[in-house]
C-alpha cells in the first residue's frame, strides 16, 4: 500500500454553538476514490473546508505527504495540490473554456506580458484528452454550458495545476445519468494516474459504484472508515443512522379532521416536479421529506405562486388559481420560505414592520398606517410565542435565527391564512427554539390550521407530521403516516430504493 | 463515450463562421450604424462628404478617448462618474502651467499624473474601502470639480497668444488640438491610438484576460490567484489618465476652459457609447472594437440629427431612447438564447 498523501489527525472544529467536527481523523491515498457520506451537519463540508483552506481548525494536525502542514488559505491549498471542485462553481461564465483553464497558470505573470489564445487553446485541448473530452470545444464560452459540462471544466482546471487531491462537494446533484456515468469515466482516469478523489455524495448508489473506500460521519463524529467490497446502501444508511434520537412525538390527541384545506392535483414544473397530488386536511401537519435534488423545494414554490406550474390546486373545495405569491395569500396560504435572511426577514427595518408587512390592509385606511394598530399586532405574536426581544423596534437583524423565524412566523399568521406551507423551518436555529416553535406548529394545527412542511431534517417530520410524503426525482415514491415512518424507509425512498 | 458539446472544433463551415460573426454583439452595432450611414447619406448631400466624415471622427475623439477607459473600468464591473470632473481638472491643471510659461511636455505630464491619482484614488475606495465604484466616483465627481474651482477661483482658464504663454509651446499646443496629421484631426489621432492601445492592452495582455475574468466572476478570479483589487486600482487609474488626456486635447482645441462647467456631465455620454457598443454595467462583457462602433453610434446620430435640420433638443432624447433600445435589444436576445 503506497503513503497515504493526506492524513488528519484528531481535526475538531467548534462553531458557536455546535461542535461541528469532534475528533475525526481520517487518511486519504492516492489513487484511490475515497466517498465521504453522512446526513445534513454531519460535518462532511466542515471536514472539506478544513482541508480546502477555508477553515482552521481549533484542534488537530493536517499531514501532507507525511509531514505536517498548515492550510491556511485556499490558495495555499491550491499550491500544494489540493483542489475543490465546489457545489456552487467557480468559473468565469463570460470567458471561454480554454481561458478559464488557463487562468490559473498566468495568475503569476506581469500584466503587460502578451497571451496566446492559441496556446490556452493547446492546453486546455490536452487536458481534456487526458479526461476524454476530446469532442468540446476550448473556445465555447462558459456560461453557455450545461452544469455538467461547467463542472468538468473546472475539473479540468484542478487538474491543469499541480492535482493530488482532487475534492468534489456533492458533484452530481445536478447530473443526468448519462452525465454521471461520463464523471464517473474521468474520476477512473485520475485515480489511474494517482490522484486522490474526495468524492463528497448522499447519492449513496452512486457511491458505491464508484469509490474504492467509504467513510461515513455522523454528528460531527467519524464513525467509519472501510473499504468498498459488497457494500450496501442499506448498510451505509444503517451507518448513516444509526443513532438513537428522541424524537419530540406529538402528544395531544386530536386528531385532524377529514375536510379538505388544499389540495393539489397533478402539479407539474418542468424539470423538477412530474404529476404531484396530494392533499393537506385542516388541522393536518404534513411533512414533504427528499433529498435536495429531489423537487421538495420547487414544489413549495409551485404552490405558493413562485414559479410556474401546470396542475390545478383546489382550497377548500374551490378551484384557485395561484400563480403569484399575492394570489396565494388572497387564496388563505402563508409561507415561511427556507432563506431566512434573504426571502425572509428584511433584516433592517424592525420587529414590528416585519410583523405587519404581508397585512398592511389590516393595520392602515386609506393608506396611512396606525401605529397604534401595529403595535398591538405585532405585541399580539410576540406574546403568543414568547419571541425575545428588547423593543418592537428592534431591527431584525440583531435578533437570533429562533426569533427571527417566530417574528416571520407571526407575519404570515396576520394574514389569517387556512394553511400555512414551512419550508426549512427550522434551518439553522438552535434546539431550544426549534422546540418552540414545533409547539407553536402544534397549537396552530389543534385550532384548525392546515400545515405543510417540507424538511431536509428527517427527525424533525417524524416527529411532528400526521403525514410524510417522501419525494425522489420529482414525483411522490411513498407516503407514511405518524405511525408506519421509520427514518430507514423514508431515507429508502428518497433514494428511490 | 458521451459527447458532452456538439459543436466540433475544426472544421468550420463557411456558413458557421458567417453565423457567429453575427451572433457577436459588435455585429448588431455594427449593422446598426450601417443603416444610419445609408439613411444619411440619402436623405442629405452634406454626410457624405470627407469633411463632414472627419468632423464626425473629430467631434467624437474626447468622447471616444474616454469611452476607451470606460471599457476596462465596465468591465471589471466597476464604474467612474468622476471623469468629466477630472477631465476638468488636468486640462486646467496643464493649461495654468502653460500660461505660466512651463515647457509642453511637463505641463502636460502634471495633467496625465492628476488624472491618475485621481483614478487610483477611485481605485483604492473601491477595493480596499469597500465602496461601490458608483459612491465613491459620485463623491469625486464633486470632490474634483470644487478642486478645480478653488484651484482657479472659478475664473476661466485661457490658452492663447494674450495669456502670457511661451509663443513656440503655445504653437505645439494648439497643434494637438488644432493641427492635422496625415490629413486626420490630430484630436482624431489620439482617438485612434489609443483605441488601438487600448485593444492590444485588452485584448492581448495578461492584464486584458485578467480584467475579463474579474469581471466574469470574481471568486474564480480569486481561486485563480489573481490579485482582483490591482486589477480594478489599474483600471481606474487608466481611466484617469486617459480623462485627463482628452480634457488636455479638448483643451488645445477650444482654448479656454471653466471649472464650473467643462466636462459637465461628459461621464453619461461616455458610459452612453460604452453599453451602446456592448459593455455591460454587470461587468465581465465588453470589446475595444464594440465601444469604438458606440461612440460613432452617438456621433453621426448627433451630426445627422443636426444635418436633417431637426432640433437639438431633440438631440438629448433620441440619445437616451438608443441607449434603451440598444441595451434591450441585447437582453432580450440573450435571455432567448439562455432559454
Amino acid at each position: 500500500m503506497s503513503n497515504p498523501v493526506i492524513e488528519l489527525r484528531n481535526i475538531t472544529k467548534r462553531f458557536p454553538g455546535v461542535l461541528a467536527l469532534d475528533d475525526v481523523s481520517v487518511t486519504i491515498l492516492p489513487g484511490e476514490v475515497h466517498a465521504l457520506l453522512g446526513e445534513n451537519g454531519a460535518g462532511k463540508s466542515t471536514l472539506m473546508n478544513v482541508l480546502a483552506g477555508e477553515l482552521q481548525p481549533d484542534s488537530g494536525v493536517i499531514l501532507y505527504k507525511g509531514e505536517e502542514q498548515r492550510i491556511p488559505s485556499p490558495f495555499v491549498a491550491q499550491r500544494l495540490g489540493i483542489s475543490v471542485v465546489h457545489q456552487e462553481l467557480a468559473l468565469c461564465n463570460n470567458l471561454t473554456i480554454a481561458e478559464n483553464i488557463s487562468l490559473p497558470a498566468s495568475a503569476n505573470n506581469p500584466g503587460w506580458m502578451p497571451i496566446s489564445r492559441r496556446r490556452f487553446e493547446q492546453k486546455a485541448r490536452a487536458v481534456m484528452e487526458q479526461l476524454g473530452l476530446m469532442a468540446t470545444n476550448p473556445r465555447e464560452t462558459v456560461g453557455r454550458l450545461s452544469i455538467a459540462q461547467q463542472q468538468l471544466v473546472e475539473i479540468a482546471r484542478a487538474i491543469s495545476q499541480k492535482c493530488e487531491v482532487l475534492i468534489l462537494d456533492e458533484p452530481n446533484s445536478a447530473l443526468t445519468i448519462e452525465e454521471t456515468e461520463h464523471l464517473f469515466s474521468v474520476l477512473r482516469k485520475l485515480r489511474a494516474d494517482g490522484v486522490a478523489i474526495i468524492y463528497v455524495s448522499h447519492r449513496l448508489e452512486e457511491v458505491v459504484r464508484i469509490a474504492d473506500r467509504i467513510t461515513v460521519m455522523r454528528d460531527g463524529r467519524h464513525v467509519d472508515t472501510s473499504a468498498n467490497d459488497n457494500t450496501t446502501v442499506e448498510s451505509l444508511i444503517t451507518k448513516m443512522v444509526g443513532r438513537s434520537i428522541d424524537y419530540f412525538r406529538r402528544q395531544d390527541d386530536i386528531q385532524p379532521t377529514t375536510n379538505r384545506a388544499l389540495e393539489v392535483q397533478s402539479l407539474t414544473c418542468e424539470k423538477h416536479v412530474t404529476d404531484v397530488s396530494f392533499h393537506v386536511n385542516q388541522g393536518e401537519i404534513v411533512g414533504v421529506a427528499g433529498l435536495p435534488d429531489s423537487g421538495k423545494d420547487e414544489l413549495v414554490d409551485c404552490i405558493f405562486g413562485l414559479r410556474a406550474y401546470t396542475g390545478a390546486l383546489r382550497i377548500k373545495g374551490r378551484d384557485a388559481s395561484i400563480h403569484a405569491p399575492s394570489a396565494a395569500i388572497e387564496n388563505g396560504m402563508a409561507l415561511i420560505p427556507a432563506d431566512r435572511r434573504g426571502a425572509g426577514a428584511f433584516l433592517v427595518m424592525s420587529v414590528q414592520e416585519n410583523t405587519v408587512v404581508s397585512s398592511l390592509g389590516r393595520v392602515s385606511s386609506l393608506g396611512i398606517l396606525h401605529g397604534s394598530s401595529v403595535q398591538k399586532v405585532a405585541q399580539q405574536y410576540v406574546n403568543e410565542f414568547d419571541t425575545r426581544i428588547s423593543s418592537l423596534h428592534q431591527k431584525m437583524r440583531t435578533l437570533s435565527g429562533g426569533n427571527q423565524q417566530k417574528v416571520i412566523l407571526g407575519r404570515g399568521l396576520a394574514t389569517d391564512p387556512a394553511i400555512l406551507l414551512l419550508h426549512e423551518p427550522t434551518r439553522g436555529i438552535d434546539v431550544g427554539a426549534k422546540a418552540e416553535i414545533y409547539r407553536i406548529l402544534h397549537n396552530l394545527a389543534a385550532q384548525g390550521k392546515a400545515i405543510l412542511i417540507v424538511s431536509s431534517e428527517l427527525p424533525e417530520l417524524m416527529g411532528h407530521c400526521d403525514r410524510i410524503l417522501v419525494m425522489y426525482q420529482g414525483q411522490i415514491s411513498g407516503e407514511f403516516t405518524h405511525q408506519t415512518a421509520n427514518e430507514q424507509a423514508i431515507l429508502s425512498c428518497a433514494m428511490g430504493q | 463515450m458521451t459527447t458532452v458539446v456538439s459543436v466540433k472544433s475544426a472544421p468550420i463551415t463557411p456558413g458557421q463562421r458567417i453565423r457567429r460573426l453575427l451572433a457577436a454583439r459588435e455585429a448588431g452595432v455594427f449593422i446598426a450604424l450601417v443603416l444610419m450611414c445609408v439613411f444619411l447619406s440619402l436623405t442629405t448631400e452634406a454626410f457624405l462628404s470627407s469633411r463632414n466624415l472627419l468632423n464626425i471622427g473629430r467631434q467624437v475623439s474626447v468622447l471616444g478617448i474616454m469611452a476607451v477607459g470606460m471599457t476596462f473600468v465596465l468591465i471589471t464591473s466597476e464604474v467612474d462618474l468622476s471623469i468629466g470632473s477630472i477631465y476638468a481638472l488636468a486640462s486646467m491643471a496643464t493649461g495654468i502651467l502653460i500660461v505660466d510659461q512651463w515647457q509642453l511636455l511637463p505641463a502636460i505630464l502634471v495633467g496625465l499624473f492628476i488624472g491618475g491619482v485621481v483614478g487610483f484614488l477611485n481605485g483604492v475606495l473601491s477595493t480596499f474601502g469597500k465602496l461601490p465604484s458608483f459612491i465613491t466616483t459620485l463623491g469625486m465627481l464633486s470632490v474634483v470639480r470644487g478642486v478645480a474651482l478653488l484651484v482657479t477661483n472659478g475664473e476661466p482658464v485661457t490658452v492663447n497668444a494674450n495669456s502670457g504663454s511661451l509663443p513656440d509651446v503655445l504653437a505645439q499646443f494648439e497643434f494637438l488640438g488644432q493641427g492635422t496629421f496625415l490629413g486626420l484631426p490630430m484630436q482624431l489621432v489620439f482617438f485612434i491610438g489609443v483605441a488601438i492601445l487600448g485593444w492590444a492592452l485588452l485584448s492581448l495582455t495578461t492584464y486584458g484576460f485578467r480584467v475579463y475574468a474579474v469581471g466574469g466572476g470574481v471568486k474564480a478570479a480569486r481561486v485563480s490567484g489573481i490579485k482582483v483589487f490591482a486589477v480594478k486600482i489599474w483600471a481606474f487609474v487608466i481611466m484617469g489618465v486617459l480623462s485627463a488626456l482628452a480634457g488636455i486635447v479638448g483643451l488645445a482645441f477650444l482654448p479656454s476652459a471653466q471649472a464650473g462647467r467643462t466636462g459637465a456631465g461628459l461621464e453619461l455620454d461616455v458610459i452612453a457609447a460604452t453599453i451602446i457598443g456592448g459593455a455591460s454595467l454587470a461587468g465581465g462583457e465588453g470589446t475595444m472594437l464594440g465601444t469604438v462602433l458606440g461612440v460613432l453610434i452617438i456621433g453621426v446620430l448627433r451630426n445627422g440629427l443636426i444635418l436633417l435640420g431637426i432640433s437639438p433638443f431633440w438631440q438629448t432624447t433620441i440619445i437616451g431612447l438608443v441607449i434603451i433600445i440598444a441595451v434591450g435589444i441585447d437582453k432580450w436576445t440573450s435571455s432567448r438564447r439562455v432559454s
